[in-house]
């Protein structure tokens, strides 16, 4: 008779226990990331009554991000938009394709948008300090050139062209610059002072996210960078 | 508002782990495992109010972790996957995850491991482990008694093989 076969319950569930917390696992994230997840998803399930995870599953999707609009000056919604979130520095909307825009006024609260779109199911890692993220440098596509050369299969449409060169007030009727191929006409033209970037979430199959960087650059907001990201980078 | 962020972040710093082990012995995957508890506890913050008077909060979120989990692979079944990116491939062990226990986590089902997981590291009894799946606790005992009965037929072959 094997000494096991006289062990009780009891032991056996300590003995389970005893193994499986030896097992090293990860230390917790940050918990004002997670914070600030939560209230993203409070705050769209505020606004949008019902609307709780659908947006997670939407086929393909983009983000824009609009920059240097007064705090006071709240973007127009696109037309075709099926859902939104809004905050004071930026907002979230998915459109009528199933992209997502992301209006940023103001360069406050990553962590906040980082929390809205991975509630939209965008795996993301937003910094606006201008450096993205080391971790995910290695990552396959992870890295661009600098300056900024969009549009790309994730970067699909940017507003104001020449992006990342010149202050979007420096040309009084800026235009989109789009992927070769992206078959979608320009979201409609943003206010004065704004910058755009649409990202495609159909090229974001897998557990792939993004990295979102900006920073400030002569008084106004810079090129605002966005590349692939793993798991790690987003902990998504 | 201050004392709710100072409550939720305690009951994030202590419940992290236990929920994780939980999660990753039913899961058995270390990434699936910190993915969907991570959203688990985003979704515990947005619904602190709801949350924090739940008779077994730590039960709460290994529950949404696993529903996380099983929405997230409806949404990935639809979806390609990245070439050459380094991920974990789905239901890999995690690492230093002892082999015969391994090994016998995986012949039970889901609900027999969840049970198990529930009631080691969550320490809840048969009773709030049968509310918290919404089934009887005469299920519940026959799933631990199952599940432990396996445990141990491995724990006895592991030993019987390995001297």
């Amino acid at each position: 008779m094997n000494a096991n076969d006289s062990m009780s319950d009891t032991d056996v569930l300590n003995a389970a226990r005893d193994s499986l917390s030896g097992m090293p696992v990860a230390s917790a994230p940050d918990v004002e990331m997670i914070m600030a997840r939560g209230r993203a998803r409070r705050h769209r399930r505020r606004l949008v009554p019902g609307v709780t995870g659908t947006l997670a599953v939407a086929a393909g999707a983009a983000l824009a991000v609009a920059t240097l609009a007064p705090a006071s000056h709240r973007a127009a919604p696109p037309a075709g938009r099926q859902h939104a979130a809004h905050l004071a520095a930026w907002t979230v909307t998915e459109l009528a394709d199933g992209n997502i825009s992301v209006t940023i006024r103001e360069l406050k609260d990553p962590a906040g948008l980082q929390g809205a779109l991975r509630a939209d199911g965008v795996p993301a890692s937003v910094t606006f300090a201008g450096q993205l993220n080391p971790a995910c440098r290695s990552y396959p596509g992870g890295t661009i050139p600098w300056p900024p050369q969009p549009p790309t299969p994730l970067l699909r449409q940017v507003f104001p062209k020449p992006y990342g060169v010149l202050p979007p007030s420096a040309d009084p009727s800026p235009g989109w610059s789009q992927a070769p191929g992206h078959g979608s006409p320009p979201p409609a033209t943003p206010a004065p002072g704004r910058t755009v970037i649409v990202i495609a979430r159909s090229a974001l199959p897998g557990h792939a996210g993004v990295q979102i960087a900006a920073t400030h650059s002569a008084g106004w907001i810079g090129p605002v960078r966005v590349v692939y990201a793993s798991p790690q980078c987003t902990s998504s | 508002m201050s004392n709710e962020r100072a409550e939720f972040a305690d009951f994030f710093r202590t419940g992290w782990e236990p929920c994780l082990r939980a999660v990753l012995t039913v899961v058995g995957s270390q990434q699936l495992a910190e993915d969907q508890v991570a959203e688990a506890f985003v979704r515990a913050w947005a619904s602190w109010r709801k949350v924090r008077s739940h008779p077994a909060p730590r039960a709460w979120v290994v529950r949404t972790a696993l529903n996380a989990g099983a929405s997230w692979w409806r949404q990935r079944s639809r979806e390609l996957p990245l070439a050459g990116h380094d991920l974990t491939a789905p239901g890999d062990p995690g690492e230093g995850l002892d082999a015969s226990l391994l090994a016998a986590l995986r012949h039970l089902s889901p609900r027999q491991r969840e049970v198990i997981a529930l009631r080691i590291f969550l320490d809840l009894d048969t009773d709030v482990i049968a509310r918290q799946l919404g089934i009887e606790a005469g299920t519940v005992r026959m799933h631990l008694s199952r599940g432990v009965a396996a445990l141990r037929r491995e724990l006895t072959s592991t030993n019987d093989h390995g001297g």
